[in-house]
């Protein structure tokens, strides 16, 4: 107690008390804050020089701009798919531990091996997709591509790797994802500071690669083989709050990051040829941009398809409903990963299973159980898939099961499911399969089933694509693209029995309980059939429309029936929906299915034949969306279909009624379906008509080509009836004008009215009415006074205030309610003002631009929000952030048999014309770590967009005329054109190339990158061509020259272009001569020698070898997936088979002998030499002759005493030259004195002189002055 | 090999050019297979033959297979060139029918397309390049095409049936376009018009005007209509008048009208009073079906909003044309692009009839031919 007492006084260091102190502190060092210093010294603050003010406050600006990106649409969906994190590094390096680790951390399980990405919730509102990326250079550059957060490993005790600069420019030429380093192995370091050191470089290495400050994080060491619990949590951490930027790519493309792979071939196809094409089915979450049904993709590794069938499954792994918690439920930390055979729950399109080892609920168990891969092992190892199983135990497995519709697994978040123990025939494991209240009776949804396999590909696919909501007949449907093979085997003793009855009527099909009550159900089928029939078949309508009644329906729906047990025999013909009319009616040349298509139309330029009003024509046209039921919408359709009768007939109507009646009991939804049908007739009558049934509904896209339109009746006739208007209509006079068929009286005055509020004459509404604005503005502002009159005008007083405030009084209940959100509305308005106020203070164009896209991004997200998923679907297509399941067909075999789950699959959405091939022209750069360069014409392996593939490029550089002009080489540090042929890639494209995917080189791999420029269907580059001649006649500047071309023809092309000599002579050519062939004159702008060599410069376009080979390195075996090898380079090829370049004799070096050169005398012509001046003359001076002996002189050889007295001389000599020398230096001494002195006195004189003449001009100037003086002086005496 | 997209096939010659421009825009190869194959002359006519022309013009690298008969076409798109180009339309349709395609093609050219069409600028079926001049490019504009080289002059006028008119469009390209959201098509302020004649008395223009405006100044007085005679050589080679009216709105909306004379030797004369107020009447109805764009222009503010950007862009039209609604079907098997389709009813009284609400979301097409440097 005590010493709490002495306790010592705590200071404070925030608050205005601090302040204050401080400010004091402050003032009293000397060190006001600035504006004081403002206000004490202005002087210094004013302004000193305008330029450099104006400078200064451009440069702000400029580095204010400088920051701005382009302010893009935010497209993010509001329930965004789980983030992708690529773990990648070099091999040893920790990667596994880490992702089990973090996912430990998340979810609080251990998995024991990791196979394909796992997703996990980690927060609530992020999902995480943790995926492992290994070395192989085809997996890190698929990665890169998909990434959101690259967690970039790194073993501190070894440094970087190659690995790790390769992928970081990978990411930085793909779109750069936010990229963490985490360093590893740090505990083999003994020594701190070396420790430290080792941090610091790394971390500063790793900065110049990514940004300064990128974040680098440190796993300290190991603890029983995993990081520190806590380093991982805050790892953890950093994640689910990190933000993300969005990635040109990325968000203009769709794309999956396949979890689940399933096989749906036919068992059967795959027993006849194992090699056959498979069909495939794959799942994941949805990323991107929307995904379209039928829209193209590709799987990198694997090549380009089209997707075939698109489906949004519920989300596997979904977050957490809203909760106030802080922290997520233990139960809401999911975890989804079925490559690795976790997930708790497995969603099927037509089933659920629910794995008993992934649960939360026995945790305890858990450890034991644990590795609960052998459902995805046996998921994997198996040929045929879960579908196809399913498919197939129809008959022998679950005999009292009914497959479940699609909405019914989405519903089932409400619906508790049943369980249903059942035994995994593969590992003897208990499965609990979630089964349905619906489900009934299998062998009726079987023979359901089988009815719907006849019916012909078409009318799914229009099922499929007219409305996403079908019945439950109709979901079965979509399913039997892949179950139809393997039921048909099932049923084919059954069918076998019908072929035989196949004249007989109705009873006969059914020969079990089952079936009848199936059969009533089908005629609920052939009912909307037939009136699809209706649709198709123009002709048919319209004579139904005029006369004939339901009997007439029902006769044929016999006849339907008819053609359908007939159809059973010739099951090739299986289209069937050509029914018997149908048959009749088409003609020899058949009505095929594109034909039906424009038969919307067709109705309608029918109907304006027809004199019916243009707008009026719809409700008939109604009747064409009938058929393509849709649960929600039954009364609609079916009354759609009824009205349209209606229109025509009174009792057909009630006939109508009486059918539908008829079938009631089979189907729930055809109660009171008389009720419905005029329910819908009144709806029809006062409102608009579906006008989305009347465009999308009947048309059948993607029709069946080869729709066999002549059908044989009996096989014994042909019928062909033409149909003339159906005909006339696909071949209508294309014109997009809208005529009016049945103007309306304009004189009259009631339908003049019905347009007068179109003017601006007219009424306006009431938002907009100029007066009444006035009124509300008044009302608004209230009272205000006038200043220049001094009178106060009053506003009506605040009176609905006033009046609501009284409400309050009377309801005290709703009061406090209302007083939270009348403040809330305050608080809103305010923040408005100020969000006004605020931005008009610097409103610029880019706030005005960053505002119109947020409201474009408000509007994207409100307007399809109230609508299901299901039509939604339909106008967006698939949303990102949905978990879909996309089938594919026509997938090479070896995908399937060679499939490991380590390698990445991704299906990335193609734009339009992304899956065509063409010319791409690109600006590309060797990579400065290549150690090579690259050549023209050597195949190398681009990724570009999502693809990986072999092409030949051809290098070029743009000459300043814009001639692009081939190189042999690319360059060493400059960027060069190329242009291969390829996959059309929109421009502005990232790419880079590798020479080799295969194995591991010790060298950086990644031989260049750039980026896309240009797409074109021609080639520009050229390269230089010198064509050669010799002249064989040379006249003054005219030859003519040979050798340069081979006919006159030739010439004749290149007359008037220009050549030129070795020797730099230029000329053109003039005109071919008629000997020797190709032979031409030429004129120059001097004479030719013979030597001299002509040549003319051409360019000659390249032709680009269209070689493009994707990399399919997912299509080889488990373990040499990193072994691809396409096609090889020439050297390559040299270098294997030891074939020796033949090189030109010319082009090898020989040691230069330089010849010593002779120069020809100069000569000068007589006449000139003549003209010379003297001096330039050349002196031809006679050779003199040899000297004659008297001239000849003999030499004087001394005798001794002559050489000593000689030597006396000289020496005597050299003493008075000395003598002498000396004596004239004496001398010149002198004489310079002498005049220095003479000057001297000489100046003096010079003074004395100037003296005495100043003297004397002075005494001469006084006495002047005196003597004027005197003679003004004399002149005045002489007066006196 | 990348797989070509599969290629879709049509039958019959209806909406050729439909399926020639989203072909092209979409880069997927179609078929059309039996075109007037049951007809006395079967095959292509001259003014397809001479549109299939153009779009090889246009285009760099597209193959075109037309059999012996011409009933059955190929065609695999190939990528859009633009530039400086020539082209003599056939006189058996307009200028108009060409007109439409480009319309839809130019803005996402390589190079900007300047192209001088010669043939017939008028007649009675098709759009008139006057009401295109007047309705469609401000339409373009409104997605983000303008600027200096964004034109359609009429040089010379040319009427049925020898034709002799000569027009230049030009127009700028663009690497993405704008969605719009134009649900308001406003209240109309003023009605302008042309009122053209050539070779015939130049009287009849002002006849003309005079029947019109006695209609149509009953609603508003903002009336101006141009008479337009030309002479000697940009007179084309056969007589014929007409008239084409267009109406503005607040919210910059047009809506067009227009009515030709029957061609020479053709039908019976037709007296310029007459063709004035039924044009008049024609604008009426035009103005009833109402719409932020008129009926000829549907599908190209169809077309425009599915190729724009990955946002919303929704457009108030009046009742489909079977043209457009044909167009739709198209558009979605060329670009799985399905559009909400909400009907209004006209929620007053005297704002003429039912309306559409299109909406869609954009495709995110991107100008693949355009350059970057």
């Amino acid at each position: 107690m005590e010493e709490k007492d002495r306790k010592k006084h705590h200071k404070k260091h925030s608050g205005p008390k601090a302040d204050k102190k401080r400010k004091r502190h402050l003032n009293d060092l000397g060190l006001g804050d600035d504006e004081d210093a403002r206000k004490r010294n202005p002087k210094a603050f004013a302004v000193q020089s305008a330029v450099r003010m104006a400078r200064t406050f451009h440069r702000t600006q400029d580095l204010k701009t400088k920051k701005h990106h382009i302010p893009v649409v935010d497209r993010t969906p509001l329930e965004p798919p789980p983030v992708v994190v690529v773990v990648v590094g070099p091999p040893k390096v920790g990667k596994s531990t880490l992702i089990k680790c973090l996912i430990r951390n998340f979810t609080r399980q251990k998995l024991i091996e990791i196979r394909g990405p796992v997703t996990i919730v980690s927060g609530k509102r992020r999902r995480l997709t943790i995926i492992e990326c290994g070395c192989d250079i085809n997996t890190m550059i698929d990665l890169a591509k998909v990434a959101d957060l690259v967690l970039m490993l790194i073993d501190a005790s070894f440094g970087f790797e190659m690995e790790t600069f390769e992928f970081l420019n990978i990411c930085q030429v793909h779109g750069f994802p936010k990229i963490m380093g985490v360093l590893t192995h740090l505990d083999t370091f003994k020594n701190n500071k070396q420790l430290k050191k080792t941090k610091k470089r790394l971390k500063h290495r790793f900065w110049t690669e990514v940004y300064p400050g990128a974040k680098l994080f440190y796993l300290s060491g190991m603890v029983h083989g995993e990081y520190q619990k806590q380093e991982i949590h805050n790892l953890g951490r950093f994640i689910s709050v990190m933000k993300f930027r969005p990635l040109t790519w990325q968000t203009s493309h769709p794309y999956v990051l396949a979890d689940r792979m399933e096989d749906l071939t036919n068992p059967e196809d795959v027993r006849v040829n194992p090699k056959c094409d498979r069909k495939v089915s794959l799942y994941g979450y949805l990323r991107g941009a929307y995904l379209k049904n039928k829209s193209q993709i590709h799987m990198p590794g694997v090549g380009d398809f089209t997707v075939s069938d698109v489906s949004f499954l519920p989300d596997p792994c979904a977050l957490p409903e809203q909760q106030k918690k802080r922290s997520l439920n233990e139960k809401d930390k999911l975890i989804y990963a079925p490559l690795s055979g976790v997930g708790g729950v497995v969603y099927d399109k037509d089933a659920v299973y629910i794995d008993l080892g992934g649960s939360h609920a026995h945790q305890d168990e858990e450890e034991e159980v644990r590795p609960n891969h052998e459902l995805v092992q046996s998921l994997i190892s198996t040929h045929s898939t879960i579908d196809v199983k399913m498919a197939s135990s129809k008959v022998s497995l679950f005999m009292d099961s009914k497959p479940l519709g699609s909405e019914d697994v989405e519903n089932q978040e409400f619906v508790m499911p049943k369980e249903e123990k059942q035994i995994d025939l593969k590992t003897g494991r208990v499965r609990r399969k979630a089964v349905f209240e619906e489900e009934n009776d299998d062998g009726a949804s079987d023979e359901e089933e089988g009815q719907n396999e006849e019916m012909s590909e078409d009318e799914m696919d229009g099922s499929e694509d007219g409305d996403g909501d079908d019945d439950v007949e109709g979901e079965s449907d979509k399913e039997v693209p892949g179950q139809e093979l393997g039921l048909r085997s099932a049923k084919r003793l059954k069918r076998e029995e019908t072929t035989e009855e196949t004249a007989v009527e109705l009873p006969a099909f059914a020969d079990s309980d089952d079936d009848l009550e199936m059969s009533s159900g089908e005629e609920g089928e052939t009912d909307l059939d037939e009136s699809k029939e209706e649709a198709e078949d123009h002709g048919d309508e319209e004579e139904s429309d005029e006369k004939e009644s339901s009997d007439n329906k029902e006769r044929r729906e016999n006849h339907n029936l008819d053609h359908r047990l007939g159809k059973k025999v010739v099951p090739t013909t299986d289209s069937g929906n050509c029914t018997a009319e149908e048959a009749s009616e088409s003609e020899a040349e058949g009505s095929s299915l594109e034909e039906e298509e424009e038969e919307g139309l067709n109705d309608d330029s029918e109907a304006e034949e027809s004199d019916r009003k243009g707008i009026q024509n719809a409700p008939e046209k109604n009747v064409d969306g009938v058929e393509w039921a849709e649960s929600k919408a039954v009364e609609d359709e079916d009354g759609g279909g009824d009205v349209e009768n209606l229109l025509k007939e009174e009792e057909e109507y009630g006939e109508e009624n009486d059918f539908s009646a008829d079938t009631a009991g089979a189907l729930k939804w055809k109660e009171d379906l008389t009720q419905k049908a005029a329910e819908a007739f009144l709806r029809q009558q006062q409102s608009a008509p579906n006008l989305r049934k009347l465009v999308y509904g009947t048309v059948a896209e993607d029709a069946d080509e080869e729709d066999d339109a002549d059908e044989e009746l009996g096989g014994l006739f042909h019928v062909s009836r033409p149909d003339k208007e159906s005909k006339q209509k696909a071949n209508a006079l294309d014109c997009s004008k809208f005529p009016v068929e049945t103007p309306q009286d304009w004189d009259l005055d009631e339908v003049m009215n019905s347009i007068r509020d179109c003017f601006v004459t007219g009424k306006w509404e009431a938002d907009k009415d100029a007066s009444k604005l006035l009124e509300e503005d008044e009302e608004l502002y209230g009272d205000f006074e006038d200043l220049e009159t001094g009178i106060v005008h009053k506003g009506k007083p605040a009176g609905s205030e006033g009046e609501e405030e009284d409400k309050e009084g009377k309801e005290p209940k709703a009061g406090e309610e209302e007083e939270k959100k009348k403040r809330m509305d305050k608080k809103r308005k305010l923040k408005e003002i100020f969000d006004a106020e605020y931005d008009e203070g610097d409103a610029t164009y880019f706030d005005d631009l960053k505002g119109e896209m947020q409201k474009q991004a408000q509007l994207n997200r409100a307007e399809f929000e109230d609508q299901d998923d299901e039509s939604r679907v339909q106008y967006e297509g698939f949303r990102p952030g949905m978990y879909v399941r996309i089938e594919i067909e026509n997938i090479p075999c070896e995908f399937v048999l060679n499939f490991d789950p380590h390698y990445p699959i991704i299906l990335g959405g193609l734009g339009n014309s992304e899956g065509n091939v063409g010319y791409v022209q690109l600006r590309l750069k060797k990579h400065r770590w290549y150690k090579k360069i690259l050549k023209t014409r050597d195949p190398i392996i681009f990724s570009l967009g999502w693809r990986r593939f072999q092409t030949i490029p051809m290098y070029y550089i743009e000459d300043h005329n814009g001639r692009h002009r081939l190189l042999k080489y690319s360059p060493q540090h400059m960027h060069c054109g190329a242009t291969f042929w390829g996959p059309i890639t929109p421009q502005g494209t990232g790419f880079l190339a590798i020479q080799s995917v295969s194995g591991t080189t010790p060298d950086f791999r990644i031989a260049a990158t750039g980026v896309v420029l240009d797409l074109d269907k021609s080639i520009t580059v050229v390269k230089k061509l010198k064509l050669t001649g010799f002249p064989f006649k040379i006249y003054k500047n005219t030859s003519f020259i040979k050798g340069m071309f081979n006919s006159p023809l030739e010439v004749a092309k290149f007359e008037g272009a220009a050549i030129r000599t070795v020797s730099g002579i230029r000329g053109q050519i003039k005109k071919a001569l008629r000997k020797p062939e190709g032979a031409f004159r030429a004129t120059f702008e001097d004479k030719l020698l013979m030597s001299d060599i002509v040549f003319m410069r051409t360019w000659y376009p390249v032709s680009i070898p269209a070689f493009y080979n994707p990399v399919t390195s997912l299509l080889k075996p488990a373990g040499e997936k990193d072994t691809w090898t396409g096609m090889k380079t020439t050297g390559q090829l040299r270098h294997e088979r030891g074939i020796r370049l033949k090189q030109n004799k010319d082009s090898l070096y020989k040691p230069i002998v330089r010849e010593k050169k002779h120069f020809n005398k100069l000569h000068i012509p007589k006449a000139l030499q003549k003209a010379l001046p003297f001096k330039n003359k050349p002196k031809n001076h006679e050779k003199k002759a040899k000297p004659t002996k008297d001239q000849w002189r003999p030499a004087v050889i001394r005798e001794p005493h002559e050489k000593k007295i000689s030597a006396l001389l000289t020496a005597l000599g050299t003493v008075h030259s000395y003598k002498i020398k000396k004596a004239k230096l004496n001398h010149r001494q002198h004489l310079k004195d002498y005049l220095k002195r003479k000057d001297k006195e000489e100046e003096e004189k010079f003074k004395r002189q100037k003296e005495a003449k100043k003297k004397l001009f002075r005494i001469m100037g006084q006495k002047e002055k005196k003597r004027q003086k005197s003679s003004l002086k004399g002149s005045g005496e002489r007066e006196k | 090999m990348a797989s070509q997209p599969h290629s879709l096939s049509y039958v019959g010659c209806n909406f050729l050019r439909q399926r020639l421009v989203l072909s092209t825009l979409s880069g997927r190869p179609v078929k059309i297979r039996k075109i007037r194959a049951k007809e006395e002359n079967p095959g292509l006519r001259d003014f397809e033959a001479s549109f299939i022309r153009l779009i090889d013009k246009v285009t760099n690298g597209s193959r075109i297979e037309i059999n012996q008969t011409g009933t059955t076409l190929y065609y695999q798109p190939g990528l859009l060139y633009g530039g400086v180009l020539e082209h003599d339309c056939s006189p058996h349709r307009s200028i108009g029918y060409y007109l439409e395609s480009l319309l839809c093609l130019a803005p996402f050219m390589k190079h900007p397309l300047r192209i001088v069409l010669r043939g017939v600028t008028n007649d009675q079926v098709d759009p008139s390049v006057d009401v295109l001049k007047a309705t469609a490019l401000p339409l373009l504009k409104k997605f983000g095409i303008d600027g200096e080289g964004f034109e359609l002059k009429i040089t010379r006028r040319g009427m049925p049936p020898k034709g002799g008119g000569e027009v230049i469009f030009a127009c700028p390209v663009r690497k993405v376009l704008r969605p719009i959201q134009s649900t308001d098509p406003g209240k109309i302020k003023r009605i302008r018009g042309t009122a053209y004649s050539v070779r015939v008395s130049p009287q009849i223009a002002n006849r003309i005007v005079d029947s019109a405006r006695s209609i149509l100044n009953k609603f508003i007085p903002d009336i101006y209509i141009y008479t337009d005679h030309m002479k000697g050589t940009s007179s084309g080679k056969s007589p014929g008048f007409g008239l084409s009216l267009v109406a503005e709105t607040t919210n910059g909306t047009f809506l067009g009208a227009e009515l030709a004379s029957n061609p020479q030797g053709q039908g019976t004369a037709v007296l310029p009073e007459e063709l004035g107020l039924n044009c008049a009447k024609l604008l009426l109805e035009e103005i009833y079906r109402g719409g932020c764009v008129d009926s000829t222009n549907q599908s190209l503010v169809l077309l425009l909003m599915t190729l724009g950007q990955q946002d919303v862009s929704k457009v108030l039209l009046g009742p489909l044309s079977p043209y457009t609604i044909e167009f739709l079907r198209h558009l979605r098997s060329f670009f799985q692009i399905m559009f909400k389709i909400e009907t209004k009813p006209s929620h007053e009284e005297l704002q003429g009839g039912e309306k559409v609400l299109m909406t869609c979301v954009g495709i995110g097409f991107s100008n693949l031919s355009k350059t970057i440097k």
